[in-house]
């Protein structure tokens, strides 16, 4: 394992060419204010705007609040604790499952994960955790640890035909290597943030995505099945690189490439 | 086409210079992509004309191509003149045409 | 694990991410321009009918220098001007040197505006120049551009 992480990090050093290129392709504070300025006039916004009114026809706030088991002024921590043990589930849950259950509980069509409507409406909510810290708890219950530990597994597994785990790109061995012009994130550094800041419009694909979606994407890109939406790996995962995020303020949406 | 018109900043008085920004959800097709599945041509798609009024009268008008980007954003700056209605027409190449309106409002 | 192999898996890899929506390779570009197919020169043309270019500090155009992606590149482009019924700046037009159409926008201001500016973002289907043509009520027409290089990178 020690090899092959050397061998990435060689990788992304040949990628990347000169000694010197690091200098040229470090963003200006100028690109780096023009790009923060995108945050400002966010096209996702008006998809958050559709999940307000969605969400509401769902159930509103003040059920989703019943249905946690919580004070409606404590959605927005609550919130910010996701994914988290749900007691009418028994299990721990995703933002968005946890809104499937919202919809089943008030006799509503339950949106599918995969779908648009999830995404406007899962935006949404989280949008009401906006400014407060990612707060999620690994240790809460043996239920959040086994999540925990299940995450990590899945982190660390290397799959598909290259042999490659999330580790290969996002350990923090391999954080600030280019990988074709991109720096590689530490997922859980304050400018990354990956959990609190997703779902995020990207820019390559001119929609708004979700994390669990954003994460398949990266593992179709390297060459790894992507794990089902709400699988028990993809909510472990989900459980694992959120909890690299706590203490980061939430911000939805945002913009990402 | 959803759209959203936000002005900048928030307050403002008459005599003010402000900024209008418009964005519309519009998949802006160059007309240059190819369908995954079929191969064939995904047909231009873009809006191609906004203007902008202001109690009826035209401040801006904008003709737009296709290499703007997707969801596009159209910024502009408006010297307030006093209260009134802002209406901005988006128009695109396949005639469909969206009016939204905001007030301005200033304080003062 | 083969090195070759290694840089291989992660050329697929590439490969894989090379398929970005609204951004055309340089092959796609030069296959087709699309229904609006229009060159620099002629465009410049079109705006100036001739009349010369005049490169201008008055005009602040700003993208950025490197772009993250090709499918939304902020531009923002100023005209220093007094904007009143003698003297203001009757269009900008923001072309991209080398898209398919190189035509971007063309913005008709009024002195309503009180300030000479428009912002956007752009499709770059590669490193090129974004220029700015003001078109001034005197019938000249300043100019000023920015290189942006067109990064197509990370691994999706």
């Amino acid at each position: 394992m020690r090899t092959l992480s050397i061998t990435a990090a060689l990788v992304c050093l040949a990628l990347l060419g000169t000694v010197n290129a690091e200098e040229k392709l470090s963003m200006s504070d100028a690109d780096k204010k023009m790009y923060a300025e995108l945050l400002d006039n966010n096209p996702a916004e008006m998809d958050v705007a559709e999940g307000e009114q969605l969400f509401g026809e769902l159930i509103g706030s003040a059920g989703y609040a019943k249905m946690l088991g919580v004070k409606e002024k404590d959605l927005p921590k609550t919130i910010a604790g996701f994914p988290r043990y749900v007691e009418p589930a028994k299990r721990v849950v995703t933002l968005a499952q946890s809104i499937q259950m919202a919809a089943a509980a008030n006799e509503k069509p339950v949106p599918k994960l995969e779908s648009k409507e999830m995404v406007k409406i899962s935006a949404y909510v989280k949008s009401l955790a906006n400014g407060q810290k990612t707060n999620i708890d690994v240790k809460a219950n043996k239920h959040m640890q086994e999540m925990m530990k299940l995450g990590q597994e899945v982190f660390e597994e290397r799959r598909g035909g290259r042999g490659l785990s999330c580790n290969n790109c996002h350990s923090m061995d391999i954080v600030g290597q280019r990988l074709r012009m991109q720096p590689l994130p530490d997922l859980g550094a304050k400018e990354t943030a990956a959990a609190s800041t997703w779902p995020a419009y990207r820019m390559t694909q001119s929609q708004m995505v979700t994390l669990d979606k954003r994460m398949q994407q990266c593992m179709k890109n390297a060459l790894l099945a992507e794990l089902p939406l709400g699988s028990k790996e993809m909510v472990g995962l989900e459980v694992y690189v959120t909890n690299k995020s706590k203490g980061n303020t939430i911000a939805i949406p945002s913009v990402k490439r | 086409m959803k759209t959203l018109i936000k002005i900048k900043p928030k307050d403002y008085k008459a005599g003010d210079v402000v900024k209008i920004d418009f964005m519309a959800m519009h998949p802006m097709e160059t007309g240059m992509r190819k369908n995954k599945d079929t191969g064939a041509l995904i047909p231009a798609e873009y809006i191609d004309e906004v203007k902008f009024m202001f109690n009826d009268t035209l401040i801006t008008k904008m003709v737009i191509w296709e290499s703007l980007s997707v969801n596009p954003l159209m910024s502009i700056s408006f010297k307030v003149p006093g209260a009134g209605t802002l209406k901005v027409i988006a128009k695109d190449n396949k005639g469909q045409s969206v009016e939204s309106t905001t007030q301005i409002t200033p304080k003062g | 694990m083969e090195r070759r192999s290694f840089l291989k898996g992660f050329g697929a890899a590439a490969a894989c991410a090379m398929a970005l929506p609204h951004v055309s390779s340089a092959a796609e570009e030069k296959k087709s321009g699309g229904p609006n197919e229009m060159n620099f020169e002629t465009a410049v043309a079109a705006i100036t009918g001739g009349k010369a270019l005049v490169a201008s500090a008055k005009v602040k155009m700003e993208a950025p220098e490197i772009a993250e992606n090709g499918a939304v590149v902020p531009v923002k482009v100023s005209v220093e001007s007094p904007m009143n019924a003698k003297d203001y700046v009757k269009a900008i037009h923001i072309l991209a040197s080398k898209n398919g159409n190189v035509r971007c926008a063309n913005i008709y201001l009024t002195p309503a505006n009180g300030e000479a500016f428009f912002g956007t973002r752009v499709k770059l289907g590669g490193t090129q120049d974004v220029v700015a043509i003001a078109e001034m009520s005197d019938g000249s027409f300043l100019t000023a551009k920015q290189n942006v290089k067109v990064t197509i990178g990370g691994c999706g």
